[in-house]
């Protein structure tokens, strides 16, 4: 890898969109890398805010010193003429994409290569139509927020990417950005959000029936992630999330298609300005010290001690399981216990695996890129790491006790009982997904 | 080492070091069952195999309020269950000395398969009660008692000492920062590999990094850290053993083929005063790293493919690049320039990133550097990996350059 480091120089990288949050955050991680990182905006100040907000999300001053910053009508030209890596951060809109990769295209140098940090355009449309020297520098390099956090990235080649470029942009974004990556295919949100916000609208979907506290509870932390479904959308914005379930929704159509609906609810109370955190709250918002949860009917919100929760005893017991590191003994606690409560969680956990495991040919080649964006992208337990922790028959029993279809794979191992294990990066420690909270 | 004593070091565990196992809302004996189940499947041995264990920890009593680790190691498995087991402390060197005692009774016959576990959780309390209780690797009366962060001020003072007799600009420790920074990004299991850091950041003198003991700044320092690491050492007769059931060659097994270990004085400043006319700054520090390489029958750094060197603070690494002979006393600075330190350098230093970069658990780093070691000189090392590495070397040390510990782990 580190000679596909070396057969080509980074030096300059021009970031577009450079004072939105993926801009500035993605701008700030290159400026660790290479020695001339340009700000660019739609005015010069923005691009300043952008660089301010960047020293401010990696607090380093020394971000400064690597960096400078201009506007689109001044600035682009030049800037992206001298540039070797072009890094497109617009908003999520195709049109502001064309419009603005159509002036990179014009400005280009042939070698230099263009990224486009979008979370679920497609790569192939965002180039049709470009020159040959356009179409295999282009590729997809999704990082997701905070780019400074959160390692594992996506990376998405067009039909005409060059390889070279994939496995160069592959070896500087491992080794000089420290990343973890995982290539895709070029399909609706890719392999990590296509998952992830599946089980996140699942959950959405859920506490439409039951309430926001119990569907949080049933698929918390103990089920192996680091944070609750819904408390992640109200962090991501509902706007956000609507735009990857929609995209989903509308240009996909798989076994889980209604899975990826957005509830009426969350389309209504959007009208009404609600857009989770960054609208004052979501799901759930904070008075004090107080925590509200939402009602979905009404759109009103309850002190989340006012709600009177099911008996839940089997979590304490898989949480207290987790707490000493027995992984597997709580997993399985998990499995056995009774009541629609843990049928529900179990539910929501067999679609996961079920569909991570659905999407191998069609997001990523194999379960593994599944499994590491999902492990480092979304800090949630890899459905390889589920399916070897529960146990593959485990899970076969769970698909099914959900009236789901059981991915071949899965029930060939819980029939034969190989392969043995699913996850095999024996550095990456499993422990670290499963919360005792 | 007498023939027919060799001792070998089949693999082990290191816990991810960037994991909060207080934010995880785990126990102390998740963090040490993680670490030893994962060795035990990582090394495809059955927990009956293991016959002793030993336990590397310097303050659990202060940080989780646990003692008597060696008995928690029978928690992890029912067939460890009335195993002789033991706890051994020696500040910041503790794993390195629990180490060295499951290598003297592989030595010694008494057994054939010893597990060793180094281990620490530190993200309990609030940075300042952690510093004072890192304190107590010193003299803690008359050194650190209402000293806030004592350590850096011990270790800042390393750098005076320096300044004083040599000269030393601090643009050196800066890029030694850097350095173990860069490497830690390459380590799947470092603390900092997401963190922002560049050399002028590491030389930048504003609150983004403020000093924390005299010339020690944040970017100087290794970093408060929550981890384990289990090894697993072998005597030759059960090493043979497990390399035709799990198909390796037995000259593809790393041994142990020289250790050092001195304990200097106490006090920073009674060592410094007995160093005087030396021109080592810490010559028990020297004595350790030389004796080491003498055992294992290497003349001197040439022979050495690369370090894990004890870098709690730029200053301590500074000083082990002239105490590992890689340059003349007082002319650290050279290698520095060089770029001899880097992954693909002359001596490489840390491409794990180090106790700055891939973390301090203070118990647990010493058995951290003997299982980088193994991984280097067994090609595991993966993307900071040093190209051919036959020998590497390690140096742990506890206190204010007090206990010192060099192994040297190879392959012939």
């Amino acid at each position: 890898m580190r000679q596909i480091l070396a057969s080509r120089r980074i030096e300059r990288v021009v970031v577009l969109g450079a004072n939105g949050t993926m801009g500035f955050g993605s701008a700030a991680l290159f400026t660790m890398a290479v020695p001339e990182v340009t700000f660019l905006a739609r005015t010069k100040e923005k691009a300043d805010e952008g660089l301010a907000a960047a020293i401010k999300q990696v607090r380093s001053p020394t971000v400064a010193t690597h960096s400078k910053t201009g506007d689109y009508e001044n600035d682009l030209v030049s800037a992206v003429t001298d540039a070797d890596l072009v890094f497109e951060a617009l908003t999520e809109d195709f049109a502001i994409k064309k419009d603005i990769l159509d002036k990179v295209e014009a400005a280009r140098r042939d070698d230099s290569i263009v990224a486009t940090v979008t979370s679920g355009l497609s790569i192939n449309s965002l180039c049709e139509g470009r020159s040959d020297s356009f179409r295999k520098n282009f590729l997809g390099l999704h990082f997701f927020n905070p780019p400074n956090v959160i390692v594992g990235t996506e990376l998405v080649a067009g039909d005409d990417t060059d390889p070279d470029v994939v496995d160069f942009v592959d070896a500087f974004s491992q080794l000089r950005l420290g990343r973890e990556m995982v290539r895709t295919f070029d399909t609706p949100a890719f392999a990590g959000n296509r998952v992830g916000f599946k089980v996140m609208n699942e959950c959405a979907q859920l506490a439409g029936e039951i309430g926001p506290l119990l569907a949080d509870k049933l698929v918390g932390p103990y089920t192996g992630r680091a944070m609750t479904p819904l408390a992640t959308v109200d962090l991501v914005g509902w706007d956000i999330h609507r735009a990857i379930v929609d995209n989903v929704y509308e240009n996909t159509n798989d076994e889980a298609h209604e899975t990826n609906k957005l509830p009426d609810f969350m389309a209504k109370l959007m009208e009404k300005g609600v857009l989770g955190n960054k609208s004052g709250g979501g799901f759930f918002k904070k008075d004090g010290k107080t925590r509200l949860v939402l009602d979905p009917t009404t759109g009103d919100y309850t002190p989340d001690s006012d709600i009177e929760l099911p008996e839940l005893g089997y979590i304490d017991e898989v949480a207290a399981l987790h707490r000493d590191g027995r992984y597997r003994e709580g997993m399985q606690v998990f499995l056995a216990a009774e009541g629609e409560h843990a049928k529900i969680a179990r539910g929501v956990i067999a679609g996961y695996i079920a569909y991570a495991f659905n999407r191998v040919g069609e997001v990523t080649e194999s379960i593994d890129g599944i499994d590491r964006i999902m492990g480092m992208g979304f800090n949630a337990a890899p459905p390889s790491v589920l399916v070897d922790t529960i146990g593959a028959r485990g899970v076969v029993e769970m698909i099914g006790e959900a009236g789901l279809g059981v991915p071949p794979v899965l029930a060939e191992a819980a029939k034969t009982g190989e392969p043995e294990r699913f996850f095999n990066h024996a550095r990456i420690n499993i422990g670290r997904f499963f919360v005792a909270g | 080492m007498a023939a027919g004593s060799e001792v070998y070091v089949l693999g082990g565990y290191q816990t991810d070091f960037a994991r909060n196992w207080t934010k995880e809302n785990k126990h102390f004996s998740a963090l040490m069952r993680e670490s030893v189940r994962s060795a035990l499947e990582a090394c495809e041995i059955a927990p009956e195999e293991i016959e002793s264990a030993h336990v590397g920890n310097f303050a659990a009593e202060l940080y989780c309020m646990q003692g008597h680790l060696g008995a928690f190691f029978t928690e992890v498995d029912p067939a460890f269950s009335g195993l002789p087991t033991g706890r051994h402390e020696a500040a910041c060197a503790s794993g390195s000395i629990a180490l060295l005692a499951a290598s003297a009774e592989i030595e010694a016959g008494r057994y054939d398969l010893q597990a060793v576990v180094g281990i620490e959780q530190m993200k309990t309390v609030s940075a300042d009660v952690g510093g004072s209780y890192l304190g107590t690797a010193a003299w803690y009366e008359l050194e650190a008692e209402g000293v806030e962060f004592p350590f850096p001020k011990l270790f800042g003072r390393l750098g005076d000492e320096y300044d004083k007799r040599y000269g030393l600009k601090d643009e050196y420790l800066a890029e030694i920062s850097k350095i173990n920074y860069a490497n830690a990004k390459l380590n799947p299991n470092a603390q900092t590999r997401t963190w922002y850091m560049n050399k002028e950041h590491a030389l930048c003198r504003t609150d983004d990094n403020p000093a924390v003991g005299g010339r020690i700044r944040i970017a100087d320092c290794s970093q408060v850290t929550d981890g384990a690491v289990t090894l697993f050492l072998a005597s030759r007769d059960y090493a043979e053993k497990w390399a035709k059931g799990t198909g390796r060659k037995l000259s593809e097994i790393p041994r142990i083929k020289g250790w050092g270990h001195n304990t200097a004085r106490l006090k920073f400043a009674d060592k410094v005063a007995e160093s005087a006319n030396d021109q080592y700054v810490l010559p028990h520090v020297r004595s350790t790293i030389t004796s080491a390489m003498e055992r294992a029958g290497i003349e001197g750094v040439g022979g050495i493919d690369g370090i894990e060197t004890h870098d709690c603070f730029t200053t301590s690494e500074y000083m082990a690049i002239d105490h590992f002979g890689i340059t003349a006393p007082g002319e650290s600075w050279k290698a520095v320039e060089e770029g001899w330190l880097e992954i693909d350098g002359k001596h490489p230093i840390n491409p794990s990133g180090g106790l700055i970069g891939a973390g301090h658990p203070v118990g647990a780093t010493g058995c951290r550097q003997v299982l980088d070691a193994h991984l280097q000189v067994t090609g595991q090392a993966g993307a900071y990996q040093v190209e051919g590495a036959k020998n590497f070397q390690t140096l742990n040390i506890g206190g204010s350059g007090t206990t010192s510990v060099s192994f040297v782990v190879g392959v012939d």
